[in-house]
Parts: structure tokens; C-alpha cells; sequence
């Protein structure tokens, strides 16, 4: 085998552990925004996903992976502000519920029932804002 | 944060001039209905501000959220 085949090899190689390290990272991404879509999975006020009714294996464990992720982000977020962790998430939940979740999304307010929004704006708990 | 409010006990009550000392006996009873003592509650009073408070922290943090959201869109599918 010649130095050129090698570097070439190499290089395929490269490409080809790329792909399967990227592959499966956008289908996960694709399989949670599928799930939010069809109303499977969906925000919570805790500033967690959370997941209505039952769910495949592929995307509680997306839903969980996500959720560690922001955890660590509210971990941050807490320390820097002098707040708890949960302060930090119900927080962000707050914005979710505003800005995020679009018409026919599912959400979750507390220990409440999964509802599907509407065209209109969510009624955020009152804890949200200064008028509550 | 807890508050605690003990109440002071308030008595009210009416003081009569010397000119109506000879009726004093008869004042004195007449006068303990006009008498009315307010006693201090056994426990003291609670206001319970937990709930105010961590709004206010939830509320500040609105702009953290926010920053925090769109700094981490991964975190945040649509």
C-alpha cells in the first residue's frame, strides 16, 4: 500500500466517522420537533419536555438527554444569580410558555393535564409576572 | 421570610371625676359592662411572605430565561 492510498483511506475514514456521528444527532433533533409537532412531547412549566401519553424509546431518551442539558444550563444560570435550580427552570418555563410553543403544541402547567394551545396566548401562571 | 406580629393587649376604659364619688358603688358596677379588655392571642400573628418572594425572583430572572433560551436553541426544539 502506497503512502498516497493511506492519506486517502485516512481521509475516508474521517468523512465516514463524521457521518455517523452527525446522522444520528439530526434525526434525534427531527424525532423531538416530529414529537411536538404531533403532540407526544411538550413544555412544561418546571421548564422541563415532558412527554403526554406514551412515547417511543427514541424520543423519551431525546426528551431526557435535552432535559439533563437544560439542567445544567439552570445549574448555571442559579449560581450566577444566587437562586435555586428550580427558580432558574420554573423561570425559563415562563418564556417557553410565551414565546415557544406554537398553536396545537402541547403544555403542561404544574401537575395539570396536558393541554393543546390555541391560536390565542397561554395563561401563564402568575408567578410569571409582577401583575400575578 | 417570616414576620411575626404579637398584638398588644388594649384595655379601654373611662375614668370618672372626684364630683362622682358618691355614686362609686353604683358606678362601679354600672361601669364593667363599658369595660372591654382586649387580650393578646396565645400564638402570634404569621404573615407567610415565601410566596411574594420567589415571585419576585422568578420575574427577575425573566431576561436570563430568555438569554438562556436563545443562547442554547439546541435545548430548545420547536
Amino acid at each position: 500500500m502506497t503512502r498516497k492510498t493511506l492519506i486517502i483511506a485516512a481521509a475516508l475514514g474521517v468523512i465516514a466517522t463524521g457521518l455517523v456521528l452527525s446522522g444520528p444527532a439530526r434525526a434525534q433533533t427531527g424525532v423531538i420537533v416530529a414529537a411536538m409537532t404531533n403532540g407526544t412531547v411538550g413544555e412544561q412549566s418546571d421548564g422541563y419536555l415532558g412527554i403526554a401519553g406514551t412515547a417511543s424509546a427514541d424520543v423519551r431518551s431525546e426528551v431526557e438527554a435535552i432535559n439533563i442539558k437544560r439542567r445544567a444550563a439552570y445549574t448555571d444560570l442559579a449560581a450566577k444569580r444566587g437562586v435555586t435550580v428550580a427558580d432558574a427552570a420554573v423561570a425559563t418555563g415562563c418564556q417557553t410558555l410565551a414565546n415557544r410553543v406554537k398553536p396545537g403544541q402541547v403544555y403542561r402547567i404544574g401537575a395539570g393535564a396536558w393541554q393543546t394551545r390555541s391560536a390565542g396566548a397561554i395563561t401563564l401562571p402568575g408567578y410569571c409576572s409582577t401583575a400575578g | 421570610m417570616k414576620m411575626i406580629w404579637k398584638a398588644i393587649p388594649i384595655r379601654i376604659g373611662r375614668e370618672f371625676g372626684p364630683s362622682l364619688l358618691g355614686i362609686l358603688p353604683i358606678a362601679g358596677v354600672l361601669m364593667l359592662p363599658a369595660c372591654i379588655t382586649l387580650k393578646a392571642p396565645e400564638k402570634p400573628i404569621e404573615i407567610n411572605l415565601n410566596v411574594k418572594v420567589q415571585q419576585e425572583v422568578i420575574v427577575r430572572l425573566q431576561k436570563d430565561a430568555q438569554d438562556l433560551i436563545s443562547n442554547n436553541p439546541e435545548l430548545f426544539p420547536q
